[in-house]
């Protein structure tokens, strides 16, 4: 159990390549922290110079109050699991979790005791004698888990565990590690891409992209407070509505949000944190969720272009001029007609809009520079 | 219980589907790589199978220039194999083989599999490679150059003579000394052979997960551990199969390289089978039938040795060639 603090981290290839741009971070202890972003935003890279596996180009990283940045990563007290599991073929489970234990040259009897410990915490005793061939996916994967756990590492690394199985055992062991941090209670730093993983599993989460940090955050904060256009395209499934060409006007000393020609005044909230941060009349693109469109009601309308039947729900694409609108319906109390060409009416809480500086891309009302984690480039886009 | 009544209406029947014979259908899907395989097997066929049918005079009183089978063939059942064991070079030429063939494996065998390890635990991949072209070269020099090159080296006339005599010392070639010839054969075919076997292990060390290794740095492993946990048994089914092969072919040294290397003051010990059977088979007053015999009795040893080394290894490790 500790902290792990990282001080402008930054990881120059020999190439000149840079994968991660001064990253800032400060991981309380038995935080479960989440490092999500697309392919190749340098949440590995900065996972791997936290495991010691990549040299890190400049900056500090303390585990625990130390200064790691020379250690070797046998000597940083830490586990790591790895996406493809990473288990010796040769050797049986047993030997894969006690395979540390015995370069430690800890006794038979203790290396038996905690091995078997941890093999029925996660219940894999009857597959100890099994080499990893013999085990499935998810079997492999607690048994990935469970080499790191033998070791009581004062930090746990996870390298996107859960990529290679299926969706439904991916369900399963997401559920399992939940358990299991409960259980074991230390420090963990989790990457993924899946940004599911990281809302259900961490108690805050990093958004990276380009090797930049964009916004650290509780999943609450991510979802309902996006610093930026990625944020806000990232995060949620599906993807956040996004209507761009649209004006923030400020009339009578009122703000308003223009989306498609219809008017919405912001609630009490954004009018004080736009006056707040001295926000001018702008070109905007307005950001709403699809949970948080209302159908059937409202001046603004689309054509529905596919309907798609989820069970609980219908998810509707529809075409609203040149932007693509998502709605979310229940089918449970389902009035509109939802067929393919149909145009339906909908609107928003206005207080519920999210409000992008088309130039810079950032939110006009959660956006703050100085609690950037780092300087993130412009991000005008959200993709 | 409710009762469902209607009326059920007559299945309606399609034309019966004839059933595809899974074999043809089978060939047919993979008839691009039946036919990418195809010349490989003529030129096996051809060069490797048809020829067996010439060891048929291995049991013929057979003269050159005769047809291996008409009418007037004359049948000697084993007398050419129980010549040969009567022969009072049998035992001598079994042991200069067997001798030559074990030194050569014992040497040779594990020599390609720790210098593989080793350029693969190299940090500098760019070193790696400078020694693998290093090592391989050897490889493509011709044995007549190679036994050149040792002439120039450790004949009366070579190097060393000359230094030898440069301080006043004698010299005697290394090819006139009996006792020279074995280490000279086995470390010079070592030595030219160990970097082009190296290659299918290094091949195979390339598929080993990098992140097999990083869990073994992050579990405290060594750089010689992780050889040893994790290098090793990756290449281990590779090592398994180039065994089996290599017992198989125990026996089977060529004659091409003991001939060059061959006089008439090391002809005890470098009188190997092949070269007794190129001897008797193709100089002099041919005896192509008892020739053939001694090749097929060679032969048969290897096929023996190929079976029990596959036997035991699929017994042992779960790796085999069949």
């Amino acid at each position: 159990m500790a902290e792990v603090i990282l001080k402008d981290l930054k990881k120059v290839y020999d190439n000149k390549v840079t994968a991660v741009h001064d990253v800032n971070l400060h991981i309380k202890d038995k935080e479960f922290i989440v490092l999500v972003g697309p392919s190749g935003c340098g949440k590995s890279t900065t996972l791997r110079m936290v495991a010691g596996l990549e040299e890190i180009s400049d900056g500090e990283l303390y585990i625990d109050g130390r200064l790691v940045n020379e250690v070797a990563p046998k000597d940083r007290d830490i586990a790591m699991v790895f996406q493809n599991y990473a288990l010796y073929p040769h050797m049986t489970v047993y030997d894969n979790m006690a395979f540390a234990l015995k370069l430690r040259k800890v006794s038979k009897a203790d290396i038996d005791k905690k091995v078997r410990e941890v093999a029925e915490i996660l219940d894999i005793t009857q597959y100890l004698s099994r080499k990893p061939k013999a085990l499935s996916g998810g079997q492999r994967q607690r048994v990935a888990i469970g080499r790191a756990m033998v070791r009581d590492p004062k930090v746990f690394l996870m390298d996107e565990p859960l990529s290679n199985l299926d969706a439904k055992l991916r369900n399963q062991m997401r559920a399992e590690i939940i358990k299991l941090r409960s259980r074991i209670n230390t420090t963990f730093m989790y990457v993924t891409h899946d940004q599911t993983e990281a809302m259900t599993l961490g108690d805050r989460i990093v958004i990276m992209k380009d090797g930049f940090v964009n916004q650290i955050g509780t999943p609450q904060e991510v979802f309902n407070k996006p610093v930026n256009l990625f944020v806000a395209g990232f995060i949620g499934m599906p993807v956040m509505n996004f209507f761009d060409r649209c004006k923030l006007l400020l009339e009578g000393g009122k703000y308003y949000a223009e989306i498609r020609g219809v008017k919405f005044e912001l609630d009490e909230f954004q009018q004080k944190a736009l006056k707040k941060n001295g926000v001018e009349p702008c070109d905007i693109v307005a950001g709403i969720r699809p949970q948080h469109v209302t159908v059937g009601e409202g001046k603004l309308s689309a054509t529905i272009e596919v309907s798609e039947m989820m069970g609980s729900e219908y998810n509707i694409h529809a075409r609203c001029g040149e932007d693509e609108v998502v709605m979310l319906i229940p089918t449970v109390d389902l009035t509109t007609d939802v067929s393919m060409g149909k145009t339906v009416s909908f609107t928003t809480k206005p207080g519920l809009i999210q409000l992008f500086d088309k130039a810079t891309g950032n939110n006009l009302i959660w956006f703050d520079a100085d609690s950037m984690a780092n300087n993130a480039p412009v991000c005008k886009s959200y993709e | 219980m409710d009762t469902v009544t209607g009326t059920l209406s007559a299945p309606v029947l399609s034309k019966p589907v004839k059933p595809v014979n899974r074999k043809w259908k089978h060939l047919r899907e993979n008839a691009p790589f039946l036919l990418m395989i195809l010349p490989a097997v003529v030129v096996v066929f051809l060069f490797c199978y048809l020829p067996i049918y010439g060891v048929l005079i291995a049991f013929q009183d057979f003269m050159p220039g005769d047809p291996i089978l008409s009418k007037d063939t004359i049948w000697v059942g084993f007398e050419n194999f129980s010549r040969f064991f009567n022969d009072p070079q049998f035992w001598p030429l079994m042991k200069n083989t067997f001798l030559i063939c074990i030194f050569g494996f014992v040497i040779g065998f594990p020599l390609p599999i720790i210098i593989s390890l080793t350029l693969n635990a190299l940090k500098s991949k760019k070193v790696g490679k400078t020694l693998q072209t290093i090592f391989t070269a050897p490889h493509f020099i011709s044995l007549v150059v190679l036994v050149g090159m040792l002439s120039l080296f450790f004949g009366s006339g070579g190097l060393l003579a000359s230094i030898a005599r440069h301080f006043g010392g004698e010299y005697e070639s290394l090819f006139l000394k009996d006792s020279a010839f074995r280490p000279l054969y086995i470390l010079s075919s070592n030595w030219q052979d160990f970097g082009w076997s190296a290659v299918i292990y290094i091949a195979a060390l390339s598929n080993v997960d990098p992140q097999q290794h990083e869990a073994a740095i992050l579990d405290g492993a060594t750089r010689f551990q992780r050889v040893i946990h994790v290098d090793l048994p990756a290449i281990m089914p590779m090592i398994s199969v180039m065994l089996i092969m290599s017992i198989g072919g125990l026996m089977g040294v060529g004659y091409e390289k003991a001939l060059l290397m061959q006089t008439d003051a090391n002809l005890s010990v470098s009188e190997l089978v092949s070269t007794y059977v190129y001897k008797r088979g193709l100089t002099g007053v041919p005896d192509q039938a008892y020739a053939s015999a001694i090749g097929l009795f060679n032969s048969v040893i290897n096929v023996v040795l190929l079976i029990i080394a596959n036997t035991t290894s699929k017994k042992f490790s779960e790796n085999s060639l069949w």
